[in-house]
C-alpha cells in the first residue's frame, strides 16, 4: 500500500490525509466495542423476563464487534474485495461445519441411566 | 542448459553477493546433494515429490501384496492379526498421504508455474519447506518399521501395553482404538506423521493459491487457465479449508493420549463418534483432493490427443468448483451406519447423490472431447480412456453409496474396498500415470521406444479390474473388511484366490511402468520441444526447461495460448515482456527450508520415543521444536537475496 | 510464517493487485476459521450432549475478569491499528510506540488467561483432566493463548528488527500489516469464545 503511494507525491498526500481520518475511525470504533463488551456484562445479570431474547442479543452484540474488526482494524473495507470472499468463504464452510455438527449431536445421545458419566 | 550466470549483485551496497543478511554464504552454486538440498526450483522439488512418491507407491503397493497373499486361501496363517493389521493400516495411510497426495503435488510444482508462465511459485523456499516437511512426515510414518524390527531383536522395548510399534488403528484412526488402552506407540507415530504431513500440505497449498492469482502471466486471464491449473487452485482450496479439522482431531487425540483429557475416551465422558466425525469432515474433501488433480490431468490430456479443444472449458471447472464445495457437505455419508437420525441420514444422503451431477457433467464434457476428433492411441491417451472408464466403474458403485438403505448393506464389506480402488487406482493412480507419460518427455527431454508403455497400460487395466471387480461379489457375499483372515465354507475362497492373482497382475503392470520410465530415462530419444501438438505454454519452451522457465515473460491472448500460437491468426500469436538489461530474476536457494522442517522430524520421532518410555524423550522433542524456531529466525533473517540470469540465444538483450 | 517468507518476482505484472503476503495472510485466516470452528464445536457439542455433567460454569467462571480480558484485547487490537497505521505513513517512533503497547496488552490477556487457569484448578478443582469440559474448556482457550503468545512473539521481533539497518519502513510495513492482520484475527477467536463459551453459559431458557 505504502510502496504505491509513495511513488507518487499527490497519492502520498491522499494516502496520509485518508490514515489521519481512519486514526479517529479507529478510535471511535474501539470507544463502540469497549461500551459493546460492558452491556454484554450488564445483560447477563439482568432479570429479563425472556432469555431468548437476551440470548440473541449476545449473539448479535459479538457479531457487530466481529464485523468490525474485519472490516475497519483489518482494512477489509478498504483493501482488495477478493480478500472479503476468501476470509467469508473460511467463515462459511467454519459456521456451516459448526451448526451442522451441533444439530447432528443431540443429547439423546447419552442414555443417563448409564450411570459412567457420574464420575466427576 | 542456455543460460550464463551474471555476476552483478542485487543490493549495490553489499559487499559479497554470495553471502545472506546474517553473513552465511548461499549455497547458490554448490552442486551434487547440496544443489538438491538446498533448491528452489519448482522443477527439481517437483521430481523429488516424484521419486518419493513413486517410491512410497512401490512400498504401499508390497504391503498390499503381503495383504493379497494372506488372504489367497481360506484360514491362512501366512502373517498374524497383528501384523495384518499393521500391513492395512499402513497401506492405506501411505497410499493417500505418501504416494496420491504427493505424486499430484509433483504435477502442481511442475506444471502450474509453467502453465501460467511464470518463473517459479510466489514463495520460492516455502515450497522447498512443504517438500521436505513432507519427507519428515514420510519418515515419521514409516521408521516405526525400522523400531519394530529393533524390537524383535530386543534392541528396543517400549513400556507395558505400548508394543504395537507400527501403526494399526487403519488409516482413519477410529477411537477408541487409538487409545492408549488398545493400541501402542504405532498409534503416536500415526498422529505425528499425519500432523507433520499436514503442515506441508498446508503450506504448498496456500503457495499454490497466490501463485495462480498473483503470478500469471499478462494476459492469462482466470478463464484462459488450463484446467489442470484451475483444479490446482480448487484442490488447495480444499486443502486449506479440510486440513485444519484434522490438525485439531489429532491435537486433540495427542491430549488424550499424552495428557490424560477425555475428548474421545469413553471413561471420562468422551464420544468417539466425535472422532468419526471430525474425521470424515477431514476425509471427504480429501477425497476430491484425490482425485481433482487426476480430472485436471485428463482435461489436459484428452484435448491434445483429440486435436480438438476441450469441450464445456467453462462447465469443467465450474463442475470441479462445485464439487469442491458440496464435499464439505457429505461427510456423513461414511457414518450412514452410526446412526445419524433420519433428518441427518436423508440430508447427507440427498447432498450426496446431487455430488453425481457435477461428476457426471465432467464424464459428458470429456467424452464430448472425444466425439468426433482425431484420436490418437499413444500410451497417455490409452491410460486417460482407461482412467474415464474405470472412473464410471468406481463412480457408479458410489452412488450405490449414496443411498443409505443400501450403503448399510454395503458398509464394512469389501463392496466398499472394490469402490474406492476403482476410484483411486482406475481414477488418480490411472490419471496420474497418464500425466507421467504425457509430462516425461518435457521433464527429461526423452521419448520412449517400443511398446512397452501401451503393455503397461493395458496389464494395469486389466489387473485392476481382476483384482476389485470380484470384491463387488465378495462385499454382497458379506465378507467383511479388515479381517485378517476367513473360514473354509463362507464360499468366499475361489474369488478370493482370484482377487489375489488379479493383485499379482496390476503389480507386474506397475513394474513394466517403473521399467519403461526407468529405460526411457536412460535411453530415450530426444523428445522436442512439443512432442505431442500440444496446447499450453509449457510445450512452447525447451525439454527439459531451463531453470528459468521462459527466457521472456510470455502475453497470453488466449485459451489454449501455444495451440493457437501454432495455428492461429497472426493477432493470437503470443508476445513477451523485455527482460529488459537486468535479466530474469533468479530466488537464491537456501538450507533454512531443510533446516526448519528437520525439526519436525526430531520432535515427531522424541514423542513416540516419550510414548514408548524413554527417558529424556520430553527434553528432545523441545529441542526438535526449537530447532523448527531457529530455522524460521535464521530464514527471516538471512533475506530472499537472489541474482540474475541473462538467458542466451535470440531473445538475449544487447 | 508470512514475515520468513519471500516476494521474488517484481510487483509490476501482479495480476490481481493484491500483496502476495498479504493474500497468503488471508488465506491462512480462513484456513485457521476451520481450525478455531473445530475447536469451539467440540467444546459447544460436549456442552450440549452434557449440560449437568461436571461442575456448574457459572460457579468457577469469573466473568467480571473475562470480560476485563476481553476489553484488554480489544484495546491491544486499537494500538495494533494505529502501528499499521504509523508504519505505512513512515512514522518509525509511533510504530516503535504503539507495537510495545500491543505486545504490554497482550501480555496482560495473558497473565490474566494465566491467573484463570491457576484459579480454576488450584481453588476450584477444575483441571484439564475434569471430564470433557475439562478436556475442550482448557485445550481450545490454551490453544488461543498459544496464538497470543505466538503473536506477541512475532510482534517483539519486527519490534527488535525494527532497530537494524535492514529496516526500512516502506519495505518491511506490508510485513508489520500482515503481523498486525493475524494479531486482530486473534481478537476476533476470542470475540467468539467470549460470547459462545462464557457469555451464553449464563443464559438460561
Amino acid at each position: 500500500m505504502s510502496a504505491i503511494a509513495s511513488a507518487d507525491p499527490a497519492a502520498q498526500e491522499t494516502f496520509l490525509r485518508e490514515e489521519r481520518k481512519r486514526y479517529f475511525t479507529f478510535m471511535n470504533l474501539a470507544f463502540l466495542m469497549t461500551a459493546l463488551t460492558g452491556i454484554e456484562l450488564v445483560l447477563i445479570y439482568l432479570p429479563f423476563p425472556s432469555q431468548t431474547i437476551i440470548y440473541f442479543t449476545l449473539i448479535f452484540l459479538s457479531l457487530i464487534k466481529f464485523v468490525g474488526v474485519i472490516f475497519w482494524f483489518m482494512h477489509l473495507l478498504w483493501d482488495k474485495a477478493f480478500l472479503t470472499i476468501v476470509f467469508l468463504f473460511g467463515m462459511v464452510i467454519a459456521s456451516g461445519t459448526i451448526a451442522a455438527l451441533l444439530l447432528l449431536f443431540s443429547e439423546g445421545y447419552v442414555d443417563p441411566a448409564m450411570g459412567i458419566y457420574e464420575a466427576d | 542448459m542456455s543460460t550464463a550466470t551474471s555476476t552483478a549483485p542485487l543490493g549495490a551496497e553489499k559487499a559479497d553477493e554470495n553471502r545472506s543478511l546474517i553473513g552465511l554464504r548461499r549455497p547458490d552454486h554448490t552442486t551434487g546433494l547440496a544443489d538438491w538440498l538446498t533448491t528452489v526450483d519448482h522443477k527439481k522439488i517437483a521430481i523429488m515429490y516424484a521419486i518419493f512418491s513413486l517410491a512410497f507407491l512401490v512400498i504401499g503397493g508390497i504391503e498390499a501384496l503381503i495383504i493379497r497373499a494372506q488372504l489367497a486361501v481360506a484360514e491362512n496363517q501366512l502373517i498374524t492379526a497383528e501384523v495384518y493389521n499393521q500391513l492395512f493400516t499402513m497401506h492405506g495411510t501411505t497410499m493417500v498421504f505418501l504416494a496420491v497426495m504427493p505424486l499430484s503435488a509433483a504435477f502442481f510444482n511442475y506444471l502450474v508455474p509453467l502453465q501460467i508462465g511464470a518463473r517459479d511459485v510466489a514463495f520460492p523456499r516455502l515450497n522447498s519447506f512443504s517438500l521436505w516437511t513432507f519427507v519428515a512426515g514420510a519418515i515419521i510414518l514409516n521408521i516405526s518399521w525400522l523400531f519394530q524390527a529393533a524390537n524383535l531383536l530386543g534392541w528396543f522395548n517400549p513400556i507395558d501395553g505400548r508394543s504395537d510399534i507400527v501403526p494399526a488403528v487403519g488409516w482413519f484412526g477410529y477411537a477408541p482404538y487409538t487409545d492408549t488402552a488398545y493400541s501402542g506407540i504405532g498409534t503416536d507415530f500415526w498422529i505425528l506423521g499425519l500432523q507433520v504431513l499436514g503442515i506441508g500440505s498446508l503450506a504448498a497449498a496456500f503457495n499454490f493459491i497466490v501463485t495462480i492469482f498473483n503470478m500469471r502471466a499478462p494476459g492469462m486471464l482466470m478463464m484462459r487457465l488450463p484446467v489442470f491449473t484451475w483444479m490446482t487452485l480448487i484442490t488447495s482450496f480444499l486443502i486449506i479449508f479440510a486440513f485444519p479439522p484434522l490438525t485439531v482431531a489429532l491435537g486433540e487425540l495427542m491430549f488424550d493420549r499424552y495428557f490424560g483429557t477425555s475428548f474421545f475416551r469413553v471413561e471420562g465422558g468422551g464420544q468417539p463418534i466425535l472422532w468419526q466425525h471430525l474425521f470424515w469432515i477431514f476425509g471427504h474433501p480429501e477425497v476430491y483432493i484425490l482425485i481433482l488433480p487426476a480430472m485436471g490431468i485428463i482435461s489436459e490430456i484428452l484435448p491434445v490427443f483429440s486435436r480438438k479443444p476441450l469441450f464445456g472449458y467453462s462447465l469443467i471447472i465450474f463442475s470441479g468448483a462445485v464439487i469442491g464445495f458440496l464435499g464439505f457437505a457429505v461427510w456423513s455419508h461414511h457414518m450412514f451406519t452410526t446412526g445419524l437420525g433420519t433428518v441427518g441420514t436423508a440430508a447427507f444422503s440427498l447432498l450426496t447423490m446431487a455430488i453425481a451431477v457435477p461428476t457426471g457433467v465432467k464424464i459428458f464434457n470429456w467424452i464430448g472431447t472425444l466425439w468426433g476428433g482425431k484420436i490418437r492411441f499413444d500410451v497417455p491417451m490409452i491410460y486417460g480412456l482407461g482412467f474415464i472408464w474405470m472412473f464410471m466403474m468406481g463412480g457408479f458403485s458410489g452412488i450405490m453409496h449414496s443411498s443409505a438403505p443400501a450403503d448399510s448393506q454395503q458398509h464394512d464389506t469389501y463392496f466398499v474396498v472394490a469402490h474406492f480402488h476403482y476410484v483411486l487406482i482406475g481414477g488418480s493412480i490411472l490419471a496420474l500415470l497418464a500425466g507421467l507419460y504425457f509430462w516425461f518427455p518435457k521433464v527429461t527431454g526423452r521419448m520412449w521406444q517400443g511398446k512397452l508403455g501401451h503393455w503397461s497400460a493395458i496389464v494395469i487395466v486389466i489387473g485392476l479390474n481382476w483384482t476389485f471387480f470380484p470384491m463387488h461379489y465378495l462385499g454382497m457375499a458379506g465378507m467383511p473388511r479388515r479381517t485378517h483372515t476367513y473360514l473354509e465354507g463362507t464360499g468366499w475362497q475361489a474369488l478370493n484366490f482370484a482377487v489375489t492373482i488379479g493383485a499379482f497382475i496390476l503389480a507386474v503392470g506397475i513394474l513394466m511402468f517403473l521399467i519403461d520410465m526407468l529405460r526411457t530415462y536412460r535411453k530415450g530419444v530426444p523428445a522436442g520441444n512439443d512432442p505431442w501438438n500440444a496446447r499450453t505454454l509449457e510445450w512452447s519452451i525447451p525439454s527439459p526447461p531451463p531453470v528459468h522457465n521462459f527466457d521472456r515473460t510470455p502475453v497470453v491472448k488466449a485459451r489454449d495460448a501455444f495451440w493457437l500460437h501454432k495455428f492461429g491468426t497472426v493477432d493470437q500469436k503470443i508476445g513477451s515482456v523485455d527482460p529488459g538489461a537486468h535479466g530474469v530474476h533468479m530466488p537464491s536457494k537456501s538450507w533454512m527450508p531443510l533446516l526448519t522442517s528437520s525439526g519436525f522430524l526430531v520432535f515427531g520421532i522424541a514423542m513416540a520415543m516419550k510414548s514408548a518410555g524413554v527417558p529424556l524423550m520430553g527434553y528432545l522433542a523441545i529441542t526438535g521444536l526449537s530447532i523448527t524456531l531457529i530455522g524460521i529466525y535464521l530464514w527471516a533473517l538471512e533475506g530472499p537475496g537472489g541474482y540474475h540470469l541473462h538467458p542466451e540465444g535470440e531473445h538475449r538483450p544487447h | 510464517m508470512s514475515a520468513a517468507t519471500e516476494v521474488t518476482e517484481s510487483q509490476e505484472h501482479v495480476p490481481t493487485g493484491m500483496h502476495p503476503k498479504k493474500l497468503m495472510m488471508w488465506l491462512f485466516l480462513a484456513s485457521d476459521c476451520m481450525f478455531f470452528g473445530t475447536l469451539i464445536s467440540t467444546h459447544l457439542i460436549y456442552r450440549k450432549i452434557y449440560p449437568d455433567v461436571g461442575p456448574d460454569p457459572r460457579s468457577i467462571f469469573d466473568i467480571e475478569l473475562t470480560t476485563g480480558s476481553s476489553f484488554i484485547l480489544l484495546m491491544s487490537s486499537l494500538f495494533m491499528a494505529l502501528a499499521v497505521s504509523a508504519i505505512h505513513k513512515g512514522e518509525l517512533k509511533s510504530f516503535r510506540r504503539n507495537t510495545v503497547l500491543v505486545m504490554i496488552f497482550g501480555l496482560l490477556f495473558l497473565s490474566g488467561q494465566v491467573y484463570e487457569f491457576y484459579d480454576f484448578a488450584v481453588n476450584k478443582d477444575f483441571k484439564l483432566t475434569t471430564g470433557t469440559f475439562g478436556s475442550s474448556f482448557y485445550l481450545m482457550t490454551g490453544t488461543h493463548g498459544v496464538h497470543v503468545a505466538l503473536g506477541i512473539l512475532w510482534l517483539g521481533s519486527l519490534f527488535a528488527y525494527s532497530y537494524t539497518k535492514h529496516f526500512k519502513a516502506e519495505t518491511h510495513a506490508m510485513d508489520v500489516e500482515v503481523a498486525g492482520l493475524y494479531w486482530h484475527f486473534v481478537d476476533i477467536v476470542w470475540i467468539v469464545i467470549f460470547t459462545a463459551v462464557y457469555l451464553l453459559e449464563y443464559v438460561s431458557f
